[in-house]
């Protein structure tokens, strides 16, 4: 048993690369995330489901007149999050490699196109408000609700980014390596949701 | 059914006291110690059993009961009465002559009704344990059931899904008559409400229309054309009121008119303290309205 | 530890306790991250909403104890009945099971010194802690909700219910629902990784298996009411259009949602009892489980199934019969793994040489009181009866019996059961078998003429009847019958207080039992096993030579992590020994955290939303700040 190795203390692209590799189960912490994960999955697909509910309950579908949301740019960005996937990724190996610098970078660049994605949303999401509201009625409600709850999680995913970029900056320890692998793990999620959200947006055109 | 789950229990309870017994001995009567007797009871009773009682149960139950008692096809029926719930009451429509009236419901005896139900408000849920199942009455959506009275009689129903303050508070009656009743109840309903004819009722009849409760009921054939309560048109032809909260006495009447909050905290209809001269002059001219 | 300890492995112990100790005094209590604490913590916590719910009850059984009463005016009645069940199943039964049992007990039975994220796990406590003071501070400003514990809508809309009381409602339970997925993925990770090595999952104790069938069902069904939640804010703070017909909402919308959350919701305040008597009932009956596999593969079974089943709480809304008739027979299906579980228990009490001490009788309450209530279950499954029942206090009675009396004995049992080893001493045991013999009959008498009631009409939900209807007798006996069922409950609680005094030394494990928590003293030191116990069957404690194999490591020093704060962790399905992990110790940021929270929550029901920005920004702090050392968990 003295082989067993104390991960936690794992300091330095070496060691932590020792502690990847022997480790036979995920870490707890990617556990964490994964059950995390598999609740907000399911919090999007009531909304979802929320959504198709109240649409078939009528013939009128966008409800009281308002126009059909415009197809082209929301299919664009939600291609560019999940473009976002692939540095993210790479980042990944590289921390795993021991090539920390390049982990920074890699994860800076998803974390610039991820921001980039969100500012555009929200852009187009103010467009929105000034052509029909969420108090307008059911459609309008679940359309922004739906919408908001997912940049909520854009700007969770930012929030963490930062901080790793911030603890990446001094090196890399299992915990460090751990954290960006469960990070990289939910923007994957995120842009699957990404994709779920933006065709149910976009249903009434499609 | 209940007999059923009554064996079931008795079943396991007998089991447990095979347990309290034996408690000195280990394993089974009969079988002794083996873990797969053991294993084969419990797939025997946990398993085998309840599945046959289940499936016996389900096909009785949900498949030939459920379809014998369903809604009728609407035009099967010889009569269609809408009832909209509303924070407390009842009201109850008859396309077939224009007959609007609250909380006390009349049906043909031996003839299969279609029942609509729908709410103005909160959901409600009408329910006649004798006539049918209960159905909810819920706003934006009409769901139908029959109603079917073997013989005559006053059968009493009330709200069964949780409605607010006097969800308690909220019966009404279902008077099942023979036909030719039934219609003459219907005629003398699509009438206009009598004339007040005594000095005192003309006089309540007055304050009915100038101090407030025009407001919010109807009485057909005056100005009276509010929709907030019930349409007390003939009011007096019903035996209950406030939703079969009070007999309708004259005296009932007068506590309800006087202090509705009184009588069902919460109802909403205010007490517009009129004091007694008016409110007895009202009382008068309700108890006219045959 | 007694005092034969040969002279090295006493060494051996003082160090241990030097690393694990924790701070002293109240401060330790607020930044407590070990699981024995945070269980106690839970335990009183939700003793108390026991307390509070069950005052409730005893107003609303006041107000019915004859017709046209007024000890409550109908507004009142309502709160009292809405809060009274939103009390007991979310912030009694829930955090009691889970809170209190499954973090005391998991880590022990698996062998491990703490939970997977001991800081995560006070902060579901702290969370836990102020959502319940939340709902509470609504209920005594007079803002108590009022609209059932299902709080349909439109009922529970602005236009129906102005003042803030669901609001309370609503948030309280939004609070409290991620107190309780952080629980959920605790217990899991717990679970899957901080087995003792050796104990693969087919040696993992049933109790455990209950457990995660349990933390999986809230991680799937808890979403769902957070959505239905959160609309229903949306609507009543925002003016969104979910529920009202007239934009274009659905009522039922609601109900769905509900009760896609609710129907699971029941199994998870089950299977823990469950799992609870399936660790009671070996040791006073000293046999194993009977048809062990299948009790585990069942309780998972009910976890899973209990998705399919959710509109059986509408079958008078209206559905399509093709709908409801699924609905009906999944019902019935569900009963099929019931049926093994509580034949599983009936065979091994039979089978078994049972010694009737306290703990035993309460389970045998429970089975008995089960079948009941299940049975009642099942005939609402046939759908037209539903539909006469629905609404009626048969339900009332249905749900107590399978609640109160398959839900609640069983945590009582349990009580008993492990007191010796959370305490440290005896109970007294004629005093625990009247007490309850006084809950057991007034539980009958109190849910059993409900059925009755209901069969006869009387609808639930009713502030008051009328003399007429004819059913004063039989709320007058089921007064009378729930103050028997106070009495009994309040001489349990008393008899546990005075034990926790008086009671005589208990010793490590009072009752030969069967799983890990009875080898180690009672109480349990910080870091629960001087040795990572040695484990090759679930009932490792009848495994003596295991147990001597222990002694030795602990002498020779072998198995003993007393170099740090650490715990051991193993793969996932043949815990085989993976990493050492080391343990945090006390902190202060999981109640900051909390408090943070709650601040957002206060903000958001005052409708001041500059202010919830900013407590937002405190809680991104203190989140941060929660993660500023590393390694902590991971
Ligand atoms: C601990 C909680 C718990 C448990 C375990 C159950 C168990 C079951 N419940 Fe219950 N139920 C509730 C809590 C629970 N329920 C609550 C709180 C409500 C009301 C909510 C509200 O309206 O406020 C409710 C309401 C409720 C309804 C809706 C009633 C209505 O409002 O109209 C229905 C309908 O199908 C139902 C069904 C069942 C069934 C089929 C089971 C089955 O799982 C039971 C299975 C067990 C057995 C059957 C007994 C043991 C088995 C045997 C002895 C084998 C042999 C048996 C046979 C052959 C039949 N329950
Ligand atoms: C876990 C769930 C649970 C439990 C344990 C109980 C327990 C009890 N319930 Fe419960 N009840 C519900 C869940 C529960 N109930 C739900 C969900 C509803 C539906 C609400 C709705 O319709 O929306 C309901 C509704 C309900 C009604 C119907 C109300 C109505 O429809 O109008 C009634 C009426 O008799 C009732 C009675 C009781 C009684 C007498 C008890 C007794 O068993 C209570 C006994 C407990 C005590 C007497 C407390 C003991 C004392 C202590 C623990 C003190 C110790 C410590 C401190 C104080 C610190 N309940
Ligand atoms: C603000 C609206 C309002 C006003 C004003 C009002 N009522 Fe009412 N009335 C109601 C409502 C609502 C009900 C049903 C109450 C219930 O049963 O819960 C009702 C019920 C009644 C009933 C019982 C009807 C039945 O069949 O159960 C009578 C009689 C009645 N009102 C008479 C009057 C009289 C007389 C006045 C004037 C002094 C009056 N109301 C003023 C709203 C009003
Ligand atoms: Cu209407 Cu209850
Ligand atoms: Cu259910």
């Amino acid at each position: 048993m003295s082989s067993v190795p104390r991960s936690m203390e794992a300091e330095g692209p070496g060691p932590v690369e020792v502690v990847d590799r022997e480790r036979r189960t995920q870490a707890s912490g990617w556990w964490g995330v994964a059950l995390v994960i598999a609740t907000e999955v399911t919090l999007f697909a009531c909304l979802i489901a929320t959504y198709f509910y109240l649409r078939f309950r009528t013939s009128e579908w966008p409800l009281g007149g308002i126009e059909k949301p415009s197809v082209t740019l929301p299919l664009l960005f939600t291609a560019m999050l999940v473009a976002s996937s692939i540095p993210m990724f790479l980042s990944v190996r590289a921390a795993k490699g021991g090539a920390v610098r390049a982990a920074w970078w890699l994860l800076l660049l998803a974390a610039v196109v991820q921001a980039t994605y969100l500012g555009l949303q929200i852009h187009l999401m103010v467009d929105d408000l000034n052509s029909f509201s969420p108090q307008a009625n059911a459609y309008g409600s679940i359309y922004y609700a739906l919408i908001a709850t997912h940049h909520a999680h854009v700007a969770i995913g930012l929030a963490i980014d930062a901080w790793l970029l911030w603890k990446l900056a001094h090196g890399i320890t299992n915990y460090r390596l751990i954290a960006l692998r469960v990070a990289a793990f939910y923007w994957y999620f995120v842009s699957v949701a990404a994709i779920a959200v933006v065709l149910t947006q976009l249903y009434p055109s499609l | 059914m209940l007999v059923v789950a009554g064996i079931v229990f008795l079943g396991a309870v007998a089991m447990l006291l095979v347990g309290w017994f034996r408690r000195g001995t280990p394993g089974l009567p009969f079988f002794g110690e083996s873990e797969r007797a053991n294993t084969g009871l419990v797939i025997a009773f946990g398993i085998a059993i309840p599945l046959v009682v289940l499936i016996a149960l389900f096909i009785v139950s949900d498949l030939y009961v459920l379809n014998k008692t369903d809604a009728p096809e609407v035009s099967s029926t010889a009569l269609t009465v809408t009832v909209v719930g509303h924070q407390w009451w009842w009201e109850a429509r008859y396309p077939a002559g224009g007959v609007v009236t609250a909380n006390e419901i009349h049906i043909p005896a031996r003839t299969p009704v279609n029942l609509v139900a729908r709410s103005v408000d909160v959901i409600h849920s009408f329910w006649v344990p004798e006539l049918n199942r209960k159905i909810d009455m819920i706003p934006g959506q009409s769901n139908r059931i029959e109603l079917y009275a073997e013989e005559p009689g006053v059968y009493r129903g009330q709200c069964a899904e949780f409605c607010g303050l006097q969800h308690a508070h909220m019966a009404f009656e279902v008077h099942a008559e023979p036909r030719r009743d039934f219609e003459r109840w219907l005629s003398a309903n699509g009438r206009p409400a009598h004339r007040a004819t005594g000095a005192l009722a003309r006089q309540g009849q007055r304050y009915f229309m100038e101090d407030g409760c025009a407001a919010c009921h109807t009485i057909a054939g005056t100005g009276a054309e509010g929709t907030v309560g019930p349409s007390l048109t003939h009011l007096a032809g019903r035996e209950t009121i406030a939703a079969d909260t009070l007999p309708n006495t004259p005296a009932d009447l007068f506590r309800w008119i006087q202090n509705p909050q009184s009588v069902k905290p919460g109802a909403k209809m205010p007490g517009l303290g009129l004091g007694p001269r008016k409110f007895h002059a009202i009382v008068a001219y309700l108890t006219e309205l045959e | 530890m007694s005092v034969s300890t040969p002279p090295a492995a006493s060494v051996r112990l003082d160090r241990l306790e030097r690393i694990w100790k924790e701070s002293p005094g109240l401060l330790g209590w607020l930044t407590t991250v070990d699981h024995k604490r945070i269980g106690i913590l839970y335990f009183f916590t939700s003793l108390f909403f026991f307390g509070a719910g069950g005052v409730e009850a005893l107003l609303i059984r006041t107000q019915l104890i004859g017709p046209n009463q007024s000890t409550l005016d109908p507004a009142t009645f309502n709160e009292m009945m809405s809060t009274h069940g939103t009390t007991m199943i979310f912030f009694f039964v829930v955090p009691m099971s889970l809170g209190a049992f499954g973090n005391y007990l998991i880590p022990l039975m698996i062998g491990a010194r703490d939970m997977a994220f001991p800081r995560l796990n006070a902060l579901s406590y702290w969370i836990y802690l102020c959502a319940g003071t939340f709902l509470y501070v609504g209920v005594f400003s007079g803002n108590a909700p009022g609209a059932g514990w299902f709080n349909y809508v439109p009922l529970a809309s602005k236009a129906y219910s102005p003042g803030p009381g669901i609001d309370f409602y609503a948030l309280s339970l939004l609070f409290v629902g991620i107190s309780t997925t952080l629980g959920a993925i605790n217990a899991i990770v717990t679970i899957f990784k901080l087995r003792a090595p050796g104990m693969s999952l087919n040696r993992m104790p049933l109790f455990c298996f209950a457990f995660l069938a349990v933390s999986f069902a809230l991680i799937f069904a808890l979403p769902a009411l957070s959505t239905a939640l959160i609309l229903l804010e949306l609507e009543r703070l925002l003016g969104f259009h979910f529920f009202i017909p007239a934009a274009g909402g659905a009522p039922i919308l609601w109900q769905n949602l509900f009760w896609i959350f609710g129907h699971p919701e029941v199994y998870i305040i089950i299977l823990p009892a469950f799992g609870i008597a399936t660790s009671i009932i070996p040791t006073f009956v000293r046999r194993r489980m009977v048809a062990f596999p299948l009790v585990a593969l069942a309780e998972i079974l009910v976890a899973f199934l209990g998705f399919g089943v959710w509109a059986h709480h509408m079958f008078a809304v209206g559905l399509a019969s093709a709908t409801a008739i699924y609905f009906a027979a999944a019902s019935l299906v569900i009963v099929i793994p019931s049926g093994i579980q509580l034949f599983a228990w009936i065979t091994t009490i039979v089978t078994g040489t049972p010694r009737f001490k306290t703990p035993l009788l309460w389970i045998i309450g429970f089975i008995v009181l089960f079948i009941l209530g299940g049975l009642s279950g099942v005939t609402f499954a046939a759908i037209p009866f539903d539909q006469q029942t629905t609404d009626t206090y048969y339900v009332v009675a249905h749900f107590h019996y399978v609640i109160f009396g398959a839900a609640v004995f069983p945590l009582l049992g349990g009580m008993y059961y492990w007191f010796p080893k959370v305490s440290g001493r005896m109970y007294y045991e004629r005093w625990g078998q009247v007490s309850f013999w006084l809950t057991f009959v007034g539980t009958n008498i109190t849910f059993f003429p409900m059925h009755i009631l209901g069969l006869d009409g009387m609808p639930r939900r009713d502030y008051t009847y009328s003399p007429e209807m004819g059913w004063t007798g039989l709320n007058l006996i089921e007064t009378l019958g729930a103050y028997l069922l106070a009495l009994g409950l309040l001489s349990v609680f008393a008899n546990l207080a005075v034990s926790l005094f008086r009671g005589e030394r208990a010793g490590n494990d009072p009752w030969e039992g069967d799983t890990l928590e009875w080898s180690t003293t009672s109480p349990p030191p910080e870091y629960n096993y001087p040795v990572i116990p040695k484990v090759s069957s679930p009932y490792a404690m009848w495994d003596e030579e295991d147990r001597e194999e222990d002694a030795r490591n602990l002498e020779r020093g072998r198995k003993t992590l007393e170099g740090g704060h650490e715990t051991p962790a193993s793969t996932a399905v043949d815990a085989e020994w993976d990493e050492i992990l080391e343990m945090p110790s006390n902190s202060a940021w999981p109640p900051l955290v909390a408090l943070a929270m709650t601040g957002v929550f206060a903000m958001v029901l005052l409708q001041q939303w500059v202010g919830a920005a900013i407590f937002v920004a405190i809680l991104l702090a203190t989140v941060g700040g929660f993660h500023l050392k590393e390694p902590e968990e991971a």
